[in-house]
């Protein structure tokens, strides 16, 4: 286990375990990310859990966010906090980005079954599908909904 | 025998708000169960980016009723780092003073609904009791019993005066007094203890495995308090003693709800004796520059995260919320397997539940 | 004949029964809410609610059996109404006939039953759970009160409570020589009607009303009032068999200690529904059998040794 938490020692160190390309996103205040490939999540996941000791996944944030120009993708942030001591907690974040058009990503919840809500919750308000669960039941949605995902759908609106 | 399968809720005596389960019986023991949430589901974080930060504070503290205050918090911590506005020191203990009064009335709202579900219909009397004096003060200082609007973004709504604070201190005496009788009982009532020991246990590496937060999983042994490993102005000056119990039962998840009250009322007393002076908020514009930010806080039943961007406009451009019940509910069906149908109401008091703030 | 129509429907019968059970109910619940630091209902709120239900529409699922509903609450009532008619009421013996103990406790039983096949005939998951759970807990509590009531019958040589009433004129109240029984019966008493600690059947948190969840409307009212009859007779009996009757020179007297024991009674039983929590049937099954059983051997054995 490291000790001395560092994005710079994290980033190397998956770097090193990996070979992903994985690159530090400043923007988030309080969380330090990690811009990393869809395809990788879980390997980097396990690198963060065995190498670090960072295993509690606060929750999935999914957003729809123009990256350059006029391209549009779904990211997804995966919170983590690690306690380095008690008394010294750090948000520690991980962020992949999905082509609107095809928004496929591996689930993890074969390692982690804490996330199949978080899953769920993605899938049925962004139309993420995550590969390698059984199934993705609505989560707070209505069965019989038929809009599509509320927040990429323009049929749903505040009125 | 053969199996049965009896559907509990949404509508059902044991349940405070809808939520749907079928649990599956032969003859006293469960075999499992099954979950449906989404019946209070009214599409909070889609709102709340249709309308403006200030409107949203409103909106955000009717994600649920009894961690209103909390909720409110953090997202004027988040929207707050966003505009790099700092609120004054006075603003701030007022926040937390709320905070830890709602904490204390959350827990005496559960210990009242644990107890009726045990049949000790007079422990849930005198805890609602209780409840009232927490709710007369949190009336005295913000003028409403359960929504208190405390927070606007920038600070607090209200200042407290030496006659409020006096009023406070006077309460605080009389509900210690009170409360600790309640609480007595509990820690030693025998029949209690003969209905929540040894009753679900769960252990410390199912809690990691279903990322379970708040009392379940200090239940648990696993040592994480928010106010204590990520904290917000005053809870950094405070020292929050944190208590975890090694046994994961429901015994245990009772015991550190009422030993949380205790030193709830503890913090509440410092807060009071040293409120710094000076104003309570500070001047926020409506619109928030560019930026994303993550805040966390310790509502009474775990970890809430808020992640909040702005583009610049005075609306957010996403919020998202992610309440501390989700993950202990998904950590239900596992509690559900191998105990007795009359343990299904200790279990599910163990958990307390806040299925408006899981579905928001 | 005009004696037997008085004693059937005024007193002790019918009438003097609902109005016991009705008062019964008000003292039950104003007690209980004063321990519970409530102020209670008005001393008119049992006869208000029983109207209100006789009001009340009556459903049923559709799958239920509506003469079954029917007929079991009145064959309950008239079974306990019938028992009260064997116990003297503060020295009045209405009818009377050696073995009428055994005859009371099988009376006394048929609720139970009733009960049992009420949530059967109601078909709902909760209905038909409460019922199971009801007969569950009668094995637990029924023989040590059987053994238990033995002893008053055994210590006065007859099994007709009238006589067993008269005995304790000249040998005093058997509660000085049967403590323990005194105790164990109302620990019985508890779980025949069904109150707190031992209200497993009706566990509202868990099986929402038991048997009784699918009732409503006259039938429903007409259950409410056999638990009060029920509790009513039980509390006669208990205090014929433990404290007896004397035939005082001022019958005042008589008929005042009387009504002072049937309303101790009806603190303890308040009081112990106050303060316990409900027991988990497997609880009740240790208790009755580990515990309450042994007891009232001991007890009774006792008693015999006492009268060799």
């Amino acid at each position: 286990m490291v000790n001395e938490l560092n994005l710079e020692t994290i980033i190397e160190k998956i770097q090193t375990e990996t070979g992903c390309d994985c690159e530090a996103y400043p923007n988030i205040t309080n969380d330090e990310t990690i811009l990393i490939p869809a395809d990788q999540l879980q390997m980097v996941m396990a690198v963060l859990r065995d190498q670090f000791g960072i295993y509690h996944l606060s929750t999935i944030t999914a957003q729809e966010r123009d990256i350059e120009a006029d391209q549009s993708a779904i990211e997804l942030i995966y919170h983590f906090f690690y306690l380095n001591q008690p008394g010294d907690g750090r948000g520690i974040s991980l962020m992949v980005r999905l082509p609107l058009d095809k928004p496929n990503i591996a689930s993890i919840i074969s390692h982690l079954p804490g996330a199949d809500f978080y899953e769920r919750e993605v899938a049925e308000m962004f139309g993420v599908s995550f590969t390698g669960r059984e199934a993705t039941p609505k989560l707070l949605l209505p069965d019989e909904w038929e809009h599509g995902p509320p927040f990429i759908s323009s049929e749903v609106s505040d009125e | 025998m053969n199996k049965i399968s009896i559907p509990i809720g949404p509508h059902h005596p044991l349940l405070k708000e809808p939520l749907s389960m079928n649990i599956e019986i032969t003859g006293e023991k469960v075999l499992g169960g099954s979950l449906r949430l989404g019946y209070v589901h009214r599409g909070i974080e889609k709102m709340a980016t249709q309308r403006t930060y200030v409107q949203d504070v409103h909106l955000i503290e009717r994600i649920c009723g009894i961690c209103s205050h909390i909720h409110t918090t953090t997202f004027c911590n988040a929207v707050e780092t966003l505009l790099g506005i700092e609120v004054p020191p006075r603003g701030l203990y007022i926040r937390a003073l709320m905070c830890e009064l709602e904490r204390v009335h959350s827990h005496l709202l559960w210990l009242g609904i644990l107890a009726k579900h045990v049949g000790l219909d007079t422990v849930f009397m005198h805890a609602w009791h209780d409840r009232e004096l927490v709710l007369d003060i949190m009336e005295g200082i913000s003028g409403g019993r359960v929504s208190h609007a405390a927070n606007q973004i920038g600070g607090v709504r209200f200042d407290i005066s030496d006659k409020q604070a006096e009023m406070i201190n006077v309460n605080l005496v009389k509900l210690k007094q009170q409360v600790s009788g309640v609480l007595d009982v509990i820690e030693n009532e025998p029949a209690l203890q003969a209905r929540t020991q040894g009753v679900a246990p769960v252990s410390a590496e199912l809690i990691k495995d279903y990322c379970v937060v708040g009392p379940v999983a200090r239940a648990s042994g696993v040592d994480v308090d928010m106010r204590r490993d990520d904290p917000w102005s005053p809870y950094d000056k405070l020292d929050v003693k944190v208590i975890t119990r090694p046994e994961g039962d429901a015994w245990a998840r009772t015991l550190i709800r009422v030993l949380e009250t205790r030193e709830s009322l503890r913090l509440c007393k410092i807060l009071v004796e040293d409120m710094p002076d000076g104003p309570v908020s500070v001047w926020a514009s409506r619109k928030v520059p560019e930026g994303e930010v993550v805040t966390r806080s310790e509502a009474p039943r775990g970890e809430v995260v808020y992640y909040v961007r702005s583009d610049g406009s005075d609306k957010p451009a996403r919020l998202k919320v992610r309440t501390p019940t989700l993950p202990v509910l998904s950590l239900l069906p596992v509690q559900l397997s191998a105990i007795h149908v009359a343990d299904i109401p200790v279990v599910l008091a163990g958990i307390d539940l806040c299925v408006a703030c899981a579905d928001r | 004949m005009i004696r037997s129509l008085f004693i059937l429907f005024l007193f002790p019968g019918l009438g003097f029964q609902i109005l016991c059970g009705l008062a019964f109910e008000w003292m039950d619940r104003k007690l209980l809410a004063r321990f519970q630091r409530r102020v209670g209902p008005p001393w008119y709120q049992p006869l208000a609610d029983l109207i209100k239900l006789f009001s009340k529409e009556d459903l049923l699922p559709e799958s239920a059996s509506g003469l079954f509903e029917m007929l079991l609450p009145l064959l309950s009532m008239s079974a306990v109404l019938t028992a009260g008619l064997y116990i003297p009421i503060a020295g009045f013996t209405s009818f009377s006939f050696e073995g009428d103990l055994i005859v009371i406790q099988f009376l006394m039983s048929v609720p139970t039953l009733a009960y049992y096949l009420a949530g059967i005939a109601s078909v709902g998951i909760y209905s038909i759970i409460g019922g199971g759970r009801s007969i569950l807990q009668y094995l637990s509590y029924e023989v040590p009160l059987l053994i238990t009531i033995s002893g008053p019958a055994v210590m006065a040589g007859s099994w007709s409570v009238a006589e067993i009433s008269q005995a304790q004129a000249t040998m005093g109240p058997f509660v000085i020589f049967q403590p323990l029984g005194l105790i164990l019966a109302i620990i019985g008493l508890i779980g025949k009607l069904k109150r707190d600690p031992l209200d497993i059947p009706s566990a509202s948190s868990e099986v929402v009303g038991g048997s009784l969840t699918e009732f409503s409307g006259t039938k429903l009212g007409f259950w409410y009032l056999v638990m009060d009859i029920q509790a009513v007779v039980g509390i006669f009996l208990l205090v014929n068999l433990y404290f007896g009757w004397s035939d005082f020179s001022l019958p005042l007297l008589g008929i005042g200690i009387f009504i002072f024991l049937c309303l101790l009674m009806v603190v303890i039983l308040s009081g112990t529904s106050a303060i316990f929590a409900r027991l988990r049937i497997d609880q009740l099954a240790g208790l009755g059998w580990k515990i309450l059983v042994p007891l009232s051997l001991l007890q009774l054995g006792f008693v015999i040794l006492m009268g060799v």
